[in-house]
């Protein structure tokens, strides 16, 4: 906290000195354009896509960040961070909250068309398109007046609730009133997209820098695949004149050694690393800010609660219990994560009412004082008529990686359990897809993942476990008292009573569920050359490369 | 002549039908789907429809039909599962020409060195010229290519800054990439040549040779080297082809946007269509370059022409 303030005050210091000395001429270009307003970053993996309807990896939305402009964006002003005007100018609901209008402010396409309101609207309704098959559908399905129905091939898409009043008038019905229905008018779940673009394009939309048109502040100019994307300044764009950037250069690289050092060799602007190893290095380094955050990330365990071992709640409750939260924090996470004791993580915000996790403390932290792990599986394994020796007993770990990392993180969970419920562990490594396949069709005992919010609400969290959502992870648990608190979560506008609703259902997740087992709350460790100003550092901002800019590379 | 490469056409045929095949058969076989690789959950209805859009509700024999026939009477692959809108044939093309501008280079360089450190090594046994040649040979083949390349990238990109360190455009990017690919080309030739020289070197026909006076250039260049090169080009075979279809950790190190990158991500991503396109592009490619040195080695070599 203490280092973001300082980075904030010399944010400040720097604006005010740059206006003081204007005109100063930056030089040191690599590329021979003259100025120094270029930012270089980097992708780990390739993009899928652009088209925001079909992709949903982190790296194109990366991308369509910068070359979209949703209705809103969250942006971060003296620390705080605000829901901005976008690509709405402005925007009201009814009295109940149920429909609201927002104002398509004007703004060009890359190519030079007007942005209308049916753009906007064309975007929404294709995501909820059974036909188109987006993944993004969830962001949105169950808010939006008959969006499950439309999903689900019941309803023909005419009946959502979106549609373009006029060029410049966008409508959204809801089902019901969404105390955080305006989150999610940043995710690419409700970015535009130009119906004759995409049509003329077809499954090629989205594939080629050519194939795509944006209406944000970049555009993109090159992408050459599995090598670099390119974007440059829109000069189309409404608020150009605040974009100060003429150029992003993002470079994709696979190999975390070659990021390190194309960011040491000053090729690279920017890196994230969770490696102790690395940290160490650069912290050394001059004229490089260090930023560590804590971001909206869940490293976790989850029971499959058919299984017959871990149907009885003692179990589940004796093996979340059993978990070293703090050695496996410094142990295998080196202090580059931390510890967890709630589902809800850190940096996940409740409206005006700040961070969820400052109001609410970590059901864990009270139950691990209270209840004794070994005392609660043996009270399990009475209930289930299987003996009182654990020794007897046998879990399959299952894990989503095959690495050498895994295999070291496996062998420590396993001498773990053996030393404190004294019960054997089986390690099961598998890649991704199998992982996958095995977990969703319920042929698991135990299993490791990770998930981040969606969304900024802790509603993108919580609600994976009710009966309706319980596909995400497949634990096979449902609660009903806890589907109908989310449930009324879901519709409370007062603030303070949401966050109590969600403090409920967490603290019943722990008390009847414990069908997940939190491990760790991730953070990122990021490196950034000074030079670098105005850059967004919380993970739920959405603010892109928009408002950075360089001074004295 | 003519018959001979009829046949092994026709055996190339063959050998690319069974790969095909057994390729299809297996990629199905392993578990999860294209869509299990997205994290989330798609609703029902989207899911069938996207399984029906890419033919995958049907039986794994009805798939296989299908692939066949767009093979061979479109030349079709399909369309990549992990990348939508991108044409498998498409990727092959562009990605194997980027791979063959550093492999090509290497082979080139790698050859050339490590035939005459070979050539050098065989003429000066057990002199300190031979011990160097075959201390680098040894090195070229133990030290493996992601230390090399690391190494390198350290010592030019970060501590010189002369040499960027990754990226595909200019010539600079491929310095690294070149002498990293070719080192295991110049060890393994290095000592192929000179064991290959030796041996040619104590057969009865240069003792004629020398005992006709020839001398010691005229002995080598005329009738060592043309014999000793034969064997190599067994060795090539591999080498070329490898040269297209790209080195998955140099590439990946080195950010060369080659078609490395795919062997390895298609099968951890269930792309189906990429699978299989990329396991026919290497094999028909191997079976090709074989069938050229074939046609090569009978062309120099009288012992093994073709009955």
């Amino acid at each position: 906290m203490k280092k973001k303030l300082v980075a904030v005050l010399l944010t400040a210091t720097m604006a005010l000195s740059l206006a003081a000395c204007g005109g100063k001429d930056g030089g040191g270009s690599s590329d021979g354009s003259g100025g120094e307003q270029y930012y270089n970053t980097y992708l780990q993996t390739e993009p899928s896509t652009l088209d925001s309807i079909k992709g949903n990896d982190n790296y194109s939305r990366g991308i369509l960040i910068n070359t979209m402009e949703p209705l809103t964006r969250l942006v971060e002003k003296d620390g705080e961070q605000i829901r901005e005007a976008a690509g709405a100018e402005s925007w009201e609901s009814n009295e109940d909250g149920t429909v609201w209008t927002f104002k398509i402010r004007d703004n060009k396409w890359s190519d030079g068309q007007e942005v209308t309101a049916a753009d906007y609207a064309y975007g929404i309704t294709q995501t909820l398109n059974p036909d188109a098959g987006s993944p993004n559908s969830f962001f949105t399905s169950s808010f939006i007046k008959n969006g499950s129905k439309v999903v689900n091939g019941e309803a023909s898409v005419e009946e959502l609730g979106v549609k373009a009043v006029d060029d410049k008038t966008l409508e959204i019905t809801l089902e019901a009133p969404t105390p955080y229905f305006m989150s999610l008018t940043d995710t690419r779940a409700c970015y535009p997209v130009r119906q004759d673009i995409a049509e003329k394009y077809g499954e090629t939309y989205g594939s080629e820098a050519e194939n795509f048109v944006g209406n944000g502040p970049f555009k993109i100019d090159s992408w050459v695949h599995n090598s670099e994307i390119t974007l440059v300044k829109n000069e189309n764009y409404w608020d150009a004149d605040n974009v100060k950037l003429d150029k992003v250069h993002y470079a994709i690289i696979n190999d975390e050694t070659a990021v390190f050092n194309s960011f040491d060799s000053g090729q690279l602007d920017y890196c994230s690393t969770g490696s102790e190893e690395w940290v160490e290095r650069f912290e050394k380094k001059e004229g490089v800010d260090r930023i560590d955050a804590v971001i909206p990330s869940m490293r976790f365990d989850f029971f499959n609660v058919n299984d017959e071992l871990f149907s009885n709640l003692n179990v589940r409750k004796a093996f979340v219990l059993a978990v070293d939260r703090e050695d496996m924090a410094k142990t295998i996470y080196q202090d580059m994560h931390i510890p967890a004791f709630w589902w809800v993580p850190q940096a996940v915000s409740t409206g005006e009412l700040g961070d969820y996790r400052d109001q609410v403390e970590g059901p864990l932290e009270k139950i691990s004082k209270e209840e004794d792990a070994k005392e609660l599986l043996l009270k399990g394994m009475e209930e289930l008529g299987l003996g009182n020796d654990p020794s007897q007993i046998t879990v399959k770990y299952s894990l989503s990686a095959t690495t050498q990392w895994a295999r070291n993180y496996g062998e420590y969970v396993q001498q773990k359990y053996k030393d404190i419920l004294g019960v054997n562990i089986e390690l099961d490594f598998n890649e991704w897809s199998t992982f996958q396949q095995k977990t969703n069709s319920g042929e698991y005992q135990m299993g490791n993942m990770t998930w981040s919010t969606d969304y900024d609400d802790p509603m993108s969290m919580i609600s994976l476990f009710t009966t309706e959502n319980a596909s995400n992870i497949p634990t096979n648990w449902s609660n009903e008292e806890f589907d109908s608190l989310i449930a009324q979560a879901g519709k409370e506008m007062d603030e303070a009573k949401r966050v109590e609703f969600y403090a409920q259902a967490e603290q019943i997740l722990f008390n009847e569920g414990c069908n997940i087992c939190p491990l760790v709350n991730e953070m990122q460790h990021i490196f950034r050359y000074s030079y670098v100003k105005n850059v967004d550092e919380k993970f739920t901002s959405t603010s892109g490369s928009k408002y950075i800019y360089i001074e004295g590379r | 002549m003519a018959k001979f490469i009829a046949k092994r056409v026709g055996y190339m045929l063959l050998t690319l039908f069974i790969v095909i095949t057994a390729t299809f058969f297996l990629m199905h076989s392993i578990p999860g789907d294209p869509l299990a690789h997205m994290a989330r959950n798609l609703p029902e209805q989207t899911r069938e429809n996207y399984y029906e859009k890419y033919g995958l509700d049907k039986s794994t024999a009805e798939q296989y039909v299908i692939f066949m026939k767009n093979l061979i009477t479109k030349g079709e692959m399909g369309e990549s599962l992990r990348y939508p809108g991108r044409e498998v044939t498409d990727t092959l093309m562009t990605n194997s020409a980027v791979s063959a501008k550093p492999g090509g280079l290497a082979l080139v360089v790698g050859l050339v060195i490590g035939i005459l450190l070979g050539i050098v090594a065989a003429l000066n046994k057990n002199k300190w010229p031979d011990y160097i040649v075959m201390f680098i040979a040894i090195l070229g083949i133990t030290v493996p290519v992601f230390v090399l390349a690391s190494v390198l990238q350290y010592i030019f990109s970060v501590k010189l800054m002369v040499l960027p360190t990754t990226g595909w455009g200019s010539w600079k990017n491929i310095v690294i990439p070149v002498v990293v690919l070719s080192f295991g080309t110049i060890a393994t030739y290095a000592r192929y040549v000179k064991s290959n020289m030796l041996d040619v070197m104590g057969q009865d026909y240069i003792l004629t040779a020398e005992a006709k006076g020839v001398s010691r250039f005229n002995v080598v260049k005329s009738h060592v080297l043309k014999n000793a090169f034969l064997p190599c080009m067994t060795l090539l075979v591999g080498q070329v082809s490898g040269i297209f279809t790209g080195s998955f950790v140099v590439e990946k190190i080195f950010g060369i946007p080659g078609l490395g990158f795919y062997y390895i991500n298609s099968i951890n991503d269930r792309d189906y269509t990429m699978i299989i396109g990329t396991t026919i592009f290497a094999a028909a490619l191997f079976v090709f370059v074989q069938l050229m040195v074939d046609i090569a080695y009978s062309l120099m070599d009288p012992r093994i022409r073709v009955k």
